[in-house]
Order: structure tokens, then sequence, then C-alpha cells
């Protein structure tokens, strides 16, 4: 149904402002919770006389690291509380597309986009909306690592903690077999983010490339482009 | 007929060891040593990093803790070719020698004593009789008529609260107890003593290697870096703490185990008769001065004697695969080559197979396979390992010290040499080596002040630690003188990986049951013949049997 | 067992003439006699008087095990051990300290599981193996596990001493090949209070025991069932290296300039941030040093499972299932790289792919382009 020739596009409103602001929280505070992690896990080799009297760098990060993790609880908690409250493409249904129409959009997108296959007649209804059936799918599997992390985070910060909600997590570590295997999981859990992360940005840039609809920019202004044959004439 | 009587468990020592003895006319003439419990560490260490194996291994044995650790890093720095620094030769040395007067002052005491002491007996001892006798045989100050009846008033008020704790039980009033009161009142205020001052010795432990039971050793040398100007390493504060543990270890050994080693060794010289065996003895060698190579520069000399002939020294090579090897005909294992094959250790194999009787059981079927021991040979000879093996070699290697010290013990207790040959002389000749290498400890202490002193404060070497340096094959031995003799581990080490790890240990030797041509080995052996006075209280068995200073945990691994 | 009156005269004629009275034989035997479990109407008397004033007895088995925690014991310096022994508890059987072998042994163990049922606290060294149907560790002819149910029946209390009998320790790691396992997995019935470490510091051990008898009841423990008193800071939150690690300062390979001056050891795998244990604070020895402090990180040595969490040099576990020298990181920066070139090449196949679509659009918006009212 692609047609050459002038189209008119309709702005059209889809990350409002909560979800955009979760999605930058997120992103920031992922970011910061990653590069701190790492260098807790690996601290780099400092050969030098000075005295620990005059520095606290490795505290400093860590301070970072757990300052972040709250931010980053908070935000996620907001936007568990905003897939009830928001608009139809924050709700917390998109997540699970397991309709007779969401699987059939995870065939082509996995076709299309994926395996980058060409289809002879092109729908250009099949371009989501919102997210579409895979990014959906990698999303909630996203949510179930930051959860994992949240869990497994707390769980190691409680014995340390003097405020009753990390406590909260004590049975996790336990649960694992211990620090060790808990930090290992945190650990391991942290490459499969920054995997999601490093195709999630490229598939973001991608669609952007390919679709010429303003997906980049979305992000920031809340706004895409869908073609006004695609809004209900009623 | 022979009547067989069960001993199980024995007692005061480590582990499971089971004894059945048949006994005939009141003497023991044939007899079966078991072990009766397996964890299968050689299966656990492989696949494990060589770097690592050190701490697996070394839980084999909290009682000879350490000797298991430092094996297993000289087998892995053989197979890797480090060579460590001698800064980390004399701490490991130190280490070592504390753990001889520790092991041994404990055994002597705690484990071996009961067997000749009758603690009730000393309710009725004279204290001032007491301290006549302590004071003549030594200038150990706490040795008044007050001291000693505080004593004996203390084991008085136990023994009245009518709880006998530990000592429920024991042979007390035995036929075979021959002490008199007042010596027995010395040996338990010593036992009470030595319990006290043992903790203090293995400080030495936890100063280089951070605790006792079970300090940390490292591939390569010592984590312990020396550092004289700052609280971070070890510095004067520390080298000093450990010149007084072992001043005052040397001293205890001295003026408390020596003397009354012989004080009471004078009153059983019937038992320089009893418990001789088959007569062959092997020592590895250890205490190097000049690294792990150069077996010249042991201050114990290695060496093998036959048939209790002290005028032949035979040499030992570990990487030999036909000196050494071991079987599985009467062990709880399979072979996957068949079970009366033996194997070098090197291509030895640790597959569990449990086919003894149900339990619970009320004798073993010793025409079975009746212990989880494995059973070692030297050129298809059965060795007894130990003490008296080192002192054997020592002395028939010509070395001043070990000639001094045994003749001069003979001489006190006039006896002759064949005694030592005997329960007696194994008990003897572990005191014996305790003062040697005493005297050996504070010389490597010394040297190391010295090595400081001039600027040496290397501690380990670092440079291969890493796997990427290794080779992608490689195996090594790694071997020692445990305080219960001649040990050693066998690795081989593949992609940086453990592909193969044997441990053949001391009471592997001594403990293990018989061979395919049916040798007993030396516990077996040294029961025969023994007297036994009443088969229900089989105290003259387990005197035989500590004066070897069982360790299960040890044997079967 | 002792059936034969004659033969205890015997006994008696040797004692009188080893210069006993005969008050001190007819006490001893007496007691000998109730240790054996005999019944008489004299021994029936002084089984009372032990009831009635006893020393907390105690019973201590040893399954798979290597008595470093006996050992650990008979170190401990407060109290030091002989006055545990001769003054605070009745220590009626214990394979490495007791003087009795054989039938005498378990003979000691039965009175004391007898005369003082509900009573007396098992402590148990090692743990049980219950592959080969228990038969890989037996005493007496039983196997442990049969062992163990006897004697944990009559208990008050069972503490589970060191990693073995609280976590399975070395010969419960992997292939496990005797299925070596504590007690709390097989006794459920009884409270246990589990002292892991291997082995546990000596205090440690006296400290509990001196808590049961001192305050008259248990002390107070874990979820996981460990004293708080000594198992509820990890040994980093009280290492004296703490402010190196805050630092940043390092030690990155032993006996280097760091290790020297007593850098922190988290670099060469030290395991204190992760690890549950007293050894920062008590020490060891009676406060001697401990393994941080002289200079070998800790291995986690209280901590369930610490030794499949190995290697001990490297900071992180081997990922399982990754065969050879596979840290996470490893794993991770080799599967962020695929996914990198991954992401590349897809991007490459793309451009080919998606050319004629991207065109078609492109064309599309060509007519708008020429239309546009002002460059500006
Ligand atoms: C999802 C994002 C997160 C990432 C990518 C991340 C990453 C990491 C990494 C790589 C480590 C080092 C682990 C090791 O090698 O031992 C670490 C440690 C840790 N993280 Fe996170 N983390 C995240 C979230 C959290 C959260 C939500 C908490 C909650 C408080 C948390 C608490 C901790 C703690 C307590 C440690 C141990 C640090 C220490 O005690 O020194 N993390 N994190
Ligand atoms: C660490 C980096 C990032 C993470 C973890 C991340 C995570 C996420 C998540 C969880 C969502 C779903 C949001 C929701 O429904 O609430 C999302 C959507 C989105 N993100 Fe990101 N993001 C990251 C970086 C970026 C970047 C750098 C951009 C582009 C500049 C971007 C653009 C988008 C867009 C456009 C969407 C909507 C996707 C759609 O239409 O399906 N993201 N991202
Ligand atoms: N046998 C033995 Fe050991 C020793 N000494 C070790 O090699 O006791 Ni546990
Ligand atoms: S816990 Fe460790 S120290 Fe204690 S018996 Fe087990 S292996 Fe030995
Ligand atoms: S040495 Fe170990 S326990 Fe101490 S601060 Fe460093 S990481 Fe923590
Ligand atoms: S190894 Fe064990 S002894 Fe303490 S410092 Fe670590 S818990
Ligand atoms: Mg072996």
């Amino acid at each position: 149904m692609e047609t050459t020739g002038i189209h008119t596009f309709k702005r059209i409103y889809v990350w409002e402002g909560p979800v955009r602001a979760f999605h930058w929280i997120n992103a920031f505070s992922l970011l910061a919770l990653a590069v701190t992690g790492v260098i807790i896990a690996n601290p780099p080799a400092i050969m030098s006389g000075a005295e620990a009297t005059n520095r606290y760098w490795f505290g400093i990060t860590r301070f970072v690291h757990f300052a972040a993790a709250y931010i980053f609880t908070l935000g996620m908690v907001y936007r568990l509380c905003w897939a009830f409250l928001g608009n139809k493409y924050a709700n917390w249904r998109v997540f699970f597309p397991y309709t007779k129409k969401g699987l059939h959009n995870l065939g082509h997108v996995i076709k299309h986009d994926i395996l980058l296959m060409n289809p002879k007649n092109s729908d250009f209804r099949e371009i989501a909306v919102g997210h579409n059936a895979l990014a959906a799918m990698a999303y909630s599997g996203l949510f179930i690592l930051m959860a994992i992390q949240i869990f497994t985070g707390f769980g190691l910060y409680a014995d340390n903690a003097t405020w009753w909600l990390p406590k909260l997590f004590a049975w996790v570590v336990p649960m694992l077999g211990g620090d060790a295997a808990a930090r290992l999981v945190h650990h391991i859990v942290m490459w499969l983010i920054v995997i999601f992360s490093v195709i999630h940005i490229y598939l973001v840039l991608y669609h952007d490339w390919l679709e010429g609809r303003g997906e980049v920019s979305s992000m920031f202004g809340g706004y895409k482009f869908i073609r006004k044959e695609r809004v209900k004439k009623d | 007929m022979a009547e067989r009587i069960v001993v199980d468990p024995i007692t005061r020592i480590e582990g499971h060891l089971r004894i059945e003895a048949e006994i005939k006319d009141g003497k023991i003439v044939d007899a079966y040593s078991s072990s009766t419990m397996v964890r299968g560490i050689e299966e656990i260490v492989k696949g494990r990093d060589p770097r690592d194996v050190w701490a697996f291994v070394q839980r084999t044995c909290g009682v000879c803790t350490t000797v298991h650790a430092l094996t297993s890093v000289r087998a892995v720095e053989d197979a890797l070719g480090i060579v460590i620094p001698p800064n980390a030769e004399l701490v490991r040395n130190i280490m070592e020698g504390a753990l001889y007067m520790h092991d041994h002052v404990v055994h002597f005491y705690h484990l071996h004593a009961l067997d000749w002491v009758d603690v009730v007996s000393v309710l009725s001892a004279d204290p001032a009789e007491t301290a006549k006798i302590a004071q003549s045989i030594s200038h150990w100050p706490k040795s008044s008529v007050g001291y000693f009846s505080d004593v004996q008033k203390r084991i008085k008020k136990f023994v009245d609260s009518g709880q006998l704790g530990i000592f429920a039980n024991g042979y007390w009033g035995h036929p075979q107890m021959k002490l008199p009161p007042a010596v027995n009142l010395l040996a338990v205020a010593h036992y009470l003593e030595a319990l006290e001052w043992q903790k203090e010795i293995v400080k030495v432990h936890t100063i280089f290697g951070g605790k006792n039971p079970h300090p940390n050793y490292l591939v390569g040398g010592m984590a312990c870096a020396i550092n004289t100007d700052d609280p971070g390493g070890i510095n004067a504060e520390r080298l000093a703490y450990v010149g007084h543990l072992l001043e005052e270890g040397k001293r205890f050994v001295e003026q408390v185990y020596i003397p009354d080693l012989l004080a009471i060794a004078s009153f059983y010289k019937d038992w320089g008769a009893i418990g001789q065996g088959f007569g062959n003895y092997m020592a590895y060698g250890d205490f190097p001065t000049n690294g792990y190579h150069d077996k010249a520069g042991f201050k114990f000399p290695s060496g093998v004697i036959l048939n209790r002939d002290i005028s032949e020294i035979h040499p030992i090579d570990h990487r030999d695969s036909t000196e050494i090897v071991e079987y599985v005909n009467k062990s709880w294992y399979d072979y996957a080559g068949g079970n009366d094959t033996g194997l070098h250790p090197w291509d030895g194999e640790t597959k569990i197979n449990y086919s003894g009787p149900q339990p619970p059981y009320e004798h073993l079927d010793v025409d079975q396979k009746y212990s989880f021991i494995k059973t070692p040979r030297w050129k298809g000879k059965p060795m007894e390992v130990g003490p008296l093996a080192r002192v054997l070699v020592g002395y028939a290697s010509g070395r001043e010290e070990f000639k001094e010290a045994v003749d001069g013990a003979l001489a006190y207790l006039d006896v002759p040499v064949t005694a030592l040959f005997s329960t007696l002389g194994r008990t003897a000749a572990r005191g014996l080596e305790t003062k040697i290498v005493a005297g050996w400890t504070m010389e490597f202490y010394n040297q190391l002040l010295t090595n400081i002193k001039n600027g040496d404060s290397r501690m380990a070497n670092a440079e291969k630690l890493a796997p990427s340096t290794w080779p992608k094959e490689c195996k090594g031995v790694g071997y020692m003188e445990a305080p219960r003799g001649g040990l050693a581990h066998w690795v081989k080490i593949k992609e940086g990986k453990v592909a193969n790890y044997q441990q053949v240990v001391p009471s592997t030797w001594n403990a293990s049951p018989r061979d395919p041509s049916g040798q007993m080995s030396a516990y077996e052996a040294c029961l025969i013949d023994t007297p036994v006075a009443d088969p229900e209280l089989p105290l003259e068995i387990i005197r035989t049997i500590h004066s070897f200073d069982p360790c299960l945990a040890c044997a079967v691994h | 067992m002792i059936e034969t009156t004659e033969k205890r005269q015997t006994y008696y004629e040797s004692i009188i003439a080893n210069g006993f009275s005969r008050r001190d034989f007819m006490k001893f035997t007496a007691f000998m006699a109730a240790y054996l479990g005999l019944e008489s109407s004299a021994i029936g008397q002084i089984d009372k008087a032990l009831k009635t004033t006893p020393r907390l007895p105690i019973i201590w088995e040893h399954f798979q095990e290597c008595t470093c925690c006996s050992e650990s014991f008979i170190r401990t310096d407060h109290p030091i051990v002989a006055d545990i022994l001769l003054d605070k508890v009745s220590l009626d059987y214990t394979m490495t300290l007791m003087a009795a072998s054989g039938h005498q042994a378990e003979a000691a163990k039965k009175a004391t599981m007898e005369n003082f049922k509900g009573e007396y606290i098992l402590a148990v060294e090692g743990s049980v193996p219950m592959g080969a149907d228990g038969n890989l560790c037996c005493i007496a002819g039983r196997s442990a596990i049969d062992q163990l149910r006897e004697s944990a029946a009559g208990a008050k209390a069972i503490i589970a001493w060191g990693s073995c009998a609280s976590n399975g320790c070395v010969q419960s790691a992997r292939p496990n090949p005797t299925e070596a396992t504590p007690i709390h997995k097989i006794i459920k019935d009884k409270p246990i209070i589990r002292v892991p470490g291997c082995p546990p510091i000596g205090e440690v051990m006296a400290g509990v025991i001196v808590h049961v008898i001192a305050f008259g009841k248990l002390p107070e423990l874990d979820s996981q069932g460990r004293p708080k008193a000594f198992y509820a800071k990890r040994v980093h939150d009280s290492c004296y290296r703490r402010p190196y690690y805050d630092a940043g300062l390092f030690v990155e390979s032993f006996d280097d300039e760091n290790a020297k001056k007593g850098y922190c050891l988290y670099k060469v795998g030290c395991r204190g941030p992760m690890t549950y244990n007293a050894c920062g604070t008590i020490k060891w020895n009676n406060g001697v040093s401990y393994p941080i402090q002289s200079g070998h990180g800790c291995i986690g040595c209280s901590e369930d499972n610490f030794w499949d969490n190995g290697p001990f040099y490297e900071r992180l576990t081997n990922v399982p299932g990754f065969g050879i020298e596979e840290t996470a990181d490893k794993v991770g920066a080799i599967a962020t790289g695929v996914v990198g070139a991954g992401v590349v090449a897809h991007a490459v196949a793309a451009n080919i792919q998606k050319r004629k679509e991207l065109k078609k659009r492109v064309e599309a918006g060509k007519d708008v382009e020429k239309n546009v009212e002002r460059n500006i």
C-alpha cells in the first residue's frame, strides 16, 4: 500500500512528559550505575605513596553508585505507576503484546527490521505508533533485569543500611547462596543491560534513519509523526 | 581359638580409625587397620585453579594443619617452575618448625599420655614428692609443692563432681599403668600446662599466615610482605613476637616435654620390645636451606632403611613411576585398569566404591576390601614413615645432632639401640626430633633477621602467578616431612587447571590395609605379638597405635 | 560389658597396689559404672547427684571433618580450654580428647544420652555423607547418619561447628563425591546454632558455649542460624584496611609496593566484602592477627559454598558453565563486542537491503524539497 507522492503527516503526542522524564532519568542513572559498578568491580591501579587519609575516591564512587541506585529505583516505581495512569502508549498492556495483532506485528518486525527482508507490499500500517511488539518485549525483559539489580543491589546494601527500606531486601542474598553469588548475579546482569543498551540505541537510530518520522526526537519532545491515512476518519 | 576384638572408635587421634585384632593366648596374632570415612578431596580439586589448591588440600587435616598447603604449593611451584625468594623459604620453615613443636607436644600430652598416665591415681599422690621429682629432672620454674598441690585439688574437685568428662571410662587402674602417683601428678599438671602453652606457639602461624588452624600460603612465596618501616608489613614488632614465641616454645620442649618423656619412658622400658613391625623406614627429607631442589641442603636427610639395617641408606625418586605406587586391592576404590595393579600417583585415580558390610556391622570382611585408605608401596615394600624413620635416617646418615640426641637418650634410659624399633622408640624419637627442630627453627629465624638486615625484603615471586604465563601442560611433585612422616602430592596441570591430583600421606603409608602380596602396613605389622592383658580394655593396642600419632583424615583425604 | 565382677576385683588390686586409697577407688568405680550404664542402688544415688549439680554435658560428634574445629577450640584464650573442660562443661564424648576408646567411648556417650536426656548439648564437627547409603562415614560400625539421629534425639540444642557441619565445607565442593551434607539439612526438629568458619575462631567457639552457660540460653541467631554476636558484620565492615579501600588504594599483586604498605587486598581476591565473620574484630589466636593483616585476602571461609566461589585470587567467581578461566567480565566484554559487531554488520546490511525502501521514502519527499518556499 506504499504509495508515492506527497503524504500528509500528523504530529502525534506519544510519549508524555512522565515517560520522557523516566526515560532519561533511567538512562542516565543506569549509565552512572554501570560506570561506577564497573569501577567497583575493577578499580584502576594506582601505585602511589599517597596516604589514605587524603583520599576517598573509591568511597565516592560507591556513594555515587548507591545514590544513583536510589534515583534509579524511584524512577522505576514512578514508571510503574504511570503504567496505570498514562496514555495508551505508556499503559502496562503494551508490554504484553501477546495478542493476535501483537504477534503479527512481532513477525513483521523480525522479518522487516531484524532480518532485513523486504516484503513485496510493505504496509505502512505495520509501523507501530508506540513501541513495536519486539521492542515492547525487550523492554519488559529489561524491566525484569532492572528489578534483579534492585533486588540484588539492595540485598547487598541491606547490611550497611541504617534505613528500613534496603533491609526489606535482606533475604535476597541468602536465597542466592551468599554475597559472592549475589555480586556475581548483579555483575552479570549489568552486562546484560549494557548489551540491551547497545542494541536499543542502535535500533532507535535505525528506525529514525529508515522511517524518518522523528523517532529519536520523540523521546525528547514526545511527538512522532504518522501518516494522515492512519488517523481514524470518524 | 583366636578371639576377634574390635576397637572403634580409636580416640585421641585425628579421624575414624578402626582396629580389628585376633588375640590368642594373650597376644595379638593378626590385626586389621581400617579407616571408615572418606571425603574425596583428590576428586574435588580436579579442574580447579592450581593457585587455589593449597587451600583445599590444607583442609585435609586441621591437626597437621599447613603441611598439605606447603606440599601443594611446592608441587605447583615445581610444575610451573617457580622459584621462591629465600625469605619465603625461611618463613615456611619457621612455620613448619612451630608446627612440629605444637603437634608433637599436643600428641605427647593430650593424645598419647593418657595411655601411660593414670589420672585418677593423681588423687593419692604426694605433691611434695612430685615437686622433688620435677625439680630433679628440670629447671622448669613451676615446680613448687604448692603448685602441684593446687593441681591435685583441682583434679580432686573435678573427680568429686561425678562428671569425669573426657576422662570418663578411661583405663584407670589398668594393670599396665605403671607410673607412681607422684609421676602421674607431674604428668597431669603438665597436661594442663601444655594445653595452655600450645595455643601460644601457633601464634607464629597467625603472624605469618593470619590464623591457625589453617594459615594462608601462597604459590610463589608467602603473602606476608616485609616492611620494616610501616605498620602494614612484617616489621620489628612482628618479628620480635615470633622470636619470643619460638624461644618460649623451645624452652617448653626442653624443660617440660623432654624431661617428662624420659621420666615416663623409664617406667615403660618393656615397651622398647613391643610394637616393632617390619623394620623398613623411609624419610623424604625436609627443611631446605638452599631451595626445594637442593636435597643436599635439607636439614632432615632423605632415604630408605631396609630391614633395620642402618648401615645402608637407599635413595628415593618421587618422579620414578616404578618406585612409589598405590594399590586399592583392599581399599574401597576402583581402578579403571583393574584393582591388582599399582598406580604411580601422577596417574593415580580416586573412584570411591564402598563394598564393605552394611552398617550396623560387627566386623569388617577383611578378606575383601576393608578400608578407605589406599596402600602405598616403595619398590614393592611397605614402609614406616614418621619421627622414628626420620631420626633413624638422620642417625644412619651420620648427622651429628641426631647421633647426639639418640645416643644421649639411649644412655639415659639404659636401653640398647634395638629398643628404638618399637612403640617406645617411636614415642621417644618424636620428642628427640622436636628438640632438634626447635633448634633449627631458631636458626631459620636468625637467618631471616639477617636477610632483612642485609636489605632483602622479598617475600613472593609473582612473576608466574598469572595463568597466561603457564605452559599448556606440566606436572610437578611436592614433598615434605610432615609431623607424622613423609608427605607428597603429585599434580598435573593442563590449560591452567588441575588435571590430576594425588596425595600420598604419612598415615596412608602407616595405616593402610594389605597389598596384593599380603604384606601388612605398619599399624598392622606393629600390633603383631603385642600382649593384651584384658581384651575388653584394649589399652595395649591403643598404645602402639597412638605411638604413630594416627591421622585418618590425612590418610584417606 | 563389664559383667564380671572378678575382673574389677583385679583392677582394684592393682589400683591399691598403685597407692590408691580404698575410698578413691570406690568413688572411681562407681562413676565408671555409672558411665557404663550399670544399674544398682548405689549407682542410682550417684546418678541423682550427677543430675543435680552438673556441668553442662556435651556430646561432640565427629563426622566428615579435618578436626581443625577441635584444634581451634583448644586454642581459645578466654576462657582457656582447660577451664572450660574442668569447670564449665562436661565434655563426655569427643574423639579428639577423650581417654576411652572403642566400647568404653561409646558407653560414655550412651550414659550421657540416657542420664541427661533433653539436657545435653550436641556439638557436631563435620558433615554427614548421604551418598552410598550413608556408608562413607561409619563409627563403631554404625553410619554417621544413624549416630547423628540418635544423639540429636535427646539433645537440648545442637551446635554445628565450622563450615563442615554448617555448610558442608570442602567435601561438599563440586562435585561433592560423597554427598556431604550439613547438619541442618538432616535434623529439622532441634534448635541448631551454626558456627561457620574453616575453622571458626577459637574464642568464638568458646564464646558460644560461654553464652549458653553464663546467660542460661542460646545466643540470638540471625536468619541463617548464626549467633549475631559473631556473624552480624562482614569482615570488610570491620577491616582495618578499609580506609585504603575507600581511598581506592589497592594491592595489585603480592609483595608489590602496595602490599608492603598494607593496602587493601580487594583486587587480589579478598572476599572480606562478601563474608560474615568476626575476624576483623576478634581476630585470631587471641587477637594476634587475621588473614588480611598477614597480607592474604579473606577466602570467605565462613560463607556457604565458599569453595566454589573461586578462584581465590580473582575478584570474581568463574562464571559457572563457562569452563575455562571465564570471569563475568570476560564473558560480558566478549558478548558486548559480539553484539557491537552484530550491530555494525546489521547497519551495513541495512544500508544495502533497505536502499530501495529508503530511496522510495526519500523520493517521496523530493517534490516537497523542490517546492520549499525559502531556503532559510
Ligand atoms: C541496574 C543498574 C545497576 C548496575 C548496572 C549495577 C552494577 C554494579 C556492578 C557492576 C557492581 C560491582 C559488582 C561486583 O563486581 O562485585 C555493583 C555493586 C554494587 N551495587 Fe550495583 N548496579 C546497579 C544497581 C544497583 C542498585 C539498584 C543497587 C541498590 C542499592 C546497587 C547496589 C550495589 C551494591 C551494594 C554493590 C556492592 C558495592 C560494594 O559494596 O562495594 N546496585 N553494581
Ligand atoms: C542506557 C541507555 C538507554 C536505555 C536503558 C533506554 C531504555 C528505554 C526504555 C526502557 C524505553 C521504554 C520506555 C517506556 O516505554 O517507558 C525506551 C524507549 C525509547 N528510547 Fe531508550 N533507552 C536508552 C537510551 C536511549 C537513547 C540514547 C535514545 C535516543 C536518543 C533512546 C530513545 C528511545 C526512544 C525513541 C524510545 C521509544 C521507543 C519506541 O518508540 O518504541 N533511548 N528506552
Ligand atoms: N598423616 C598425616 Fe598429617 C601429618 N603429619 C599429613 O600429611 O596429620 Ni593430619
Ligand atoms: S570446617 Fe574447615 S576447619 Fe572445620 S573441620 Fe571442616 S574443613 Fe576442618
Ligand atoms: S582487605 Fe578485604 S576486607 Fe579489608 S578493606 Fe580490603 S576488601 Fe575489605
Ligand atoms: S577466610 Fe575466614 S578466617 Fe576470616 S578473614 Fe576470611 S572469614
Ligand atoms: Mg591419595
